[in-house]
């Protein structure tokens, strides 16, 4: 991606050999078997594979929110997957992450859902100050100030995650994580949401990991692009590395094939 | 031909005893599972406690917690309270005839308002209004990933769901139980004037007679443990809930019965512990 400066020696987040698994009602389901990835700081990473395959788990992993059976998590040098790692709160700081479903707390406006850890990380900040803050994000997520005085509830599902977006930015993280960003979302309002990852990439300059089976978006927004597969990371490169490669598994996914004999061939 | 054979005695006694196993594995497990589920709740019993005087900073929180779980809960109380307070008054005066004199009617119902119905009563309706709220909201937000979003954000769940709730939980049931015995008392002193042929004198001097505020006391007590294990039995079953409407529907069940059946064992504990030598 254009304009952004990328250190290549400075990874900012590292998984290494990562193992998770959940208990379901079919037994022991192994989602993450080895997953080793770097991420650099300043770079858009995009990790895709199928549904259902443990993205997001990884992006939890990265936050804090899950902790690994096996593996280490590491950001910015310190290991913070061990239960015991009591500095959850610094790093949490530094990291903003982007739901799903936006993840709104649908008791709030979306002025007090931006405002909220702001108001509370920065005890006794003046209300002008929060107002402005909040204005100044609803313009950078292309919404009119007014919108912040609506309910969740009356918000569309992209709206909902630009809001989302600008709740994430308030309290300027240096690590975005984006949880399927464009998910459910029609290709123009999907193409709004991958502009304002650059946008945020260009003005902030952030870290930024993107979880995705949209492979338009991912073209779009991706520096890097791992694949996720049965629990591996099985590629990482960039975007015209991936168009390239000759990986069978790779290419049956970014081509929506359903039988992997018929691209390996 | 079909043959009558008997099945082989070591396949039987192997399929009981696998059986046997399995039942006992289920057994230990669950009683393992109840035990882990008492000690999560106790530990995190103690940290929302620790967390009180934060949660205060923010009153505003609190009082919008108060309104929804405490004042909108007044209507209810009133109508379950005066007919609690009516029949029992009815029922009293039955039991009484031709044995014992009216004048102790008015005795007899303080004292079971008192001690009994109205503390446990009201946390039993309060289970059901209070309990299941708190679980349905707390399961919602954990199933829309809010209770994440609020993790990533820095801001505790225990902090800002848990406290402020469990704080009005602890508060409003008192005040609730106060309002519920009073209303109870003035329902069965109106169906004793206007229903019964009880002379306001005798009911009112009835009331009176035997009047101690220690069993008052002893209400706002178990009014205070019965407000405590309401809200946080709410709060546990919400934020362990599992996926889907069916994981809020099973948070909402769970913590209506795990709060009665803890309700009753503490009525028993409460009253064992405060009443037992009392005038011995």
């Amino acid at each position: 991606m254009p304009g952004v400066q990328i250190d290549q020696n400075d990874e900012i987040i590292q998984l290494r050999q990562l193992r998770k698994s959940f208990w379901t009602t079919d037994g022991e389901q192994q989602v993450l078997q080895d997953v080793t990835l770097s991420i650099r700081r300043g770079e858009t990473m995009v990790i895709i594979g199928v549904s259902g395959g443990g993205k997001s788990v990884i992006l939890k992993h990265m936050i804090g929110l899950l902790q690994p059976d096996g593996g280490e998590v590491v950001v910015e040098g310190r290991v913070i997957s061990t239960p015991d790692y009591f500095d959850a709160a610094t790093i949490r700081r530094k990291m903003g992450m982007l739901f799903q479903m936006g993840a709104l707390f649908d008791s709030m406006s979306v002025g007090e859902n931006i405002a909220f850890a702001l108001r509370e990380h920065n005890e006794g900040i003046p209300e002008d100050s929060v107002d402005e803050i909040v204005a100044r994000l609803l313009g950078l997520i292309n919404l009119n100030p007014a919108f912040a005085s609506k309910m969740p509830s009356e918000l569309s599902g992209g709206m909902k995650k630009r809001v989302s977006l600008a709740r994430t930015l308030a309290v300027e993280p240096e690590i975005v994580l984006y949880d399927e960003p464009t998910t459910g979302l029609d290709p123009i309002t999907a193409d709004v949401i991958n502009d304002l990852i650059l946008d945020t990439q260009k003005q902030f300059h952030v870290t930024s990991v993107v979880v995705t089976h949209d492979m338009v978006s991912a073209y779009k927004v991706a520096d890097r692009i791992a694949m996720l597969y049965q629990g591996h990371i099985i590629f990482v490169g960039t975007p015209d590395e991936v168009k390239n490669t000759r990986n069978p598994y790779v290419q049956q996914f970014v081509r929506g094939q359903r039988k992997l004999e018929s691209v390996a061939e | 031909m079909a043959t009558n054979r008997l099945p082989d005695p070591v396949a039987v006694l192997e399929a009981v005893g696998e059986q046997t196993v399995r039942s006992f594995r289920k057994v230990v497990g669950t009683v393992l599972d109840m035990l882990a589920a008492v000690g999560g709740v106790f530990a995190m019993c103690g940290r929302i406690l620790w967390l009180f005087p934060q949660a205060l900073r923010d009153p505003g929180a609190v009082m919008k917690q108060a309104m929804d779980l405490g004042v909108a809960s007044l209507p209810l109380i009133f109508v379950t309270s005066l007919f609690v307070g009516m029949v029992s008054a009815v029922s009293a005066k039955y039991q009484f005839r031709n044995v014992v004199p009216l004048k102790y009617l008015g005795t007899s119902v303080t004292k079971l308002v008192l001690l009994e119905l109205g503390p446990v009563l009201t946390a039993l309706v309060m289970s059901g209004r209070i309990g299941s709220s708190i679980a349905a909201q707390i399961a919602t937000m954990k199933e829309k990933e809010e209770i994440d979003a609020m993790t990533v954000l820095d801001l505790p769940p225990l902090r800002y769901l848990a406290a402020p709730r469990i704080l009005v939980g602890i508060l409003a049931l008192p005040v609730l139980t106060t309002i519920s015995c009073f209303l109870a008392i003035a329902g069965a002193w109106g169906v004793c004037v206007i229903g019964l042929g009880v002379t306001s004198y005798t009911f009112l001097s009835g009331t009176r007679l035997f009047f101690s505020s220690y069993d008052v006391f002893v209400m706002e007590i178990k009014a205070l443990v019965f407000g405590l294990l309401i809200s946080l039995l709410g709060y546990y079953h919400g934020i362990h809930a599992g996926g889907g409407a069916k994981g809020v529907g099973e948070a909402t069940m769970k913590s209506v019965v795990s709060s009665s059946v803890m309700i009753l064992l503490f009525d028993f504990l409460i009253a064992f512990l405060l009443l037992r030598n009392t005038g011995s």
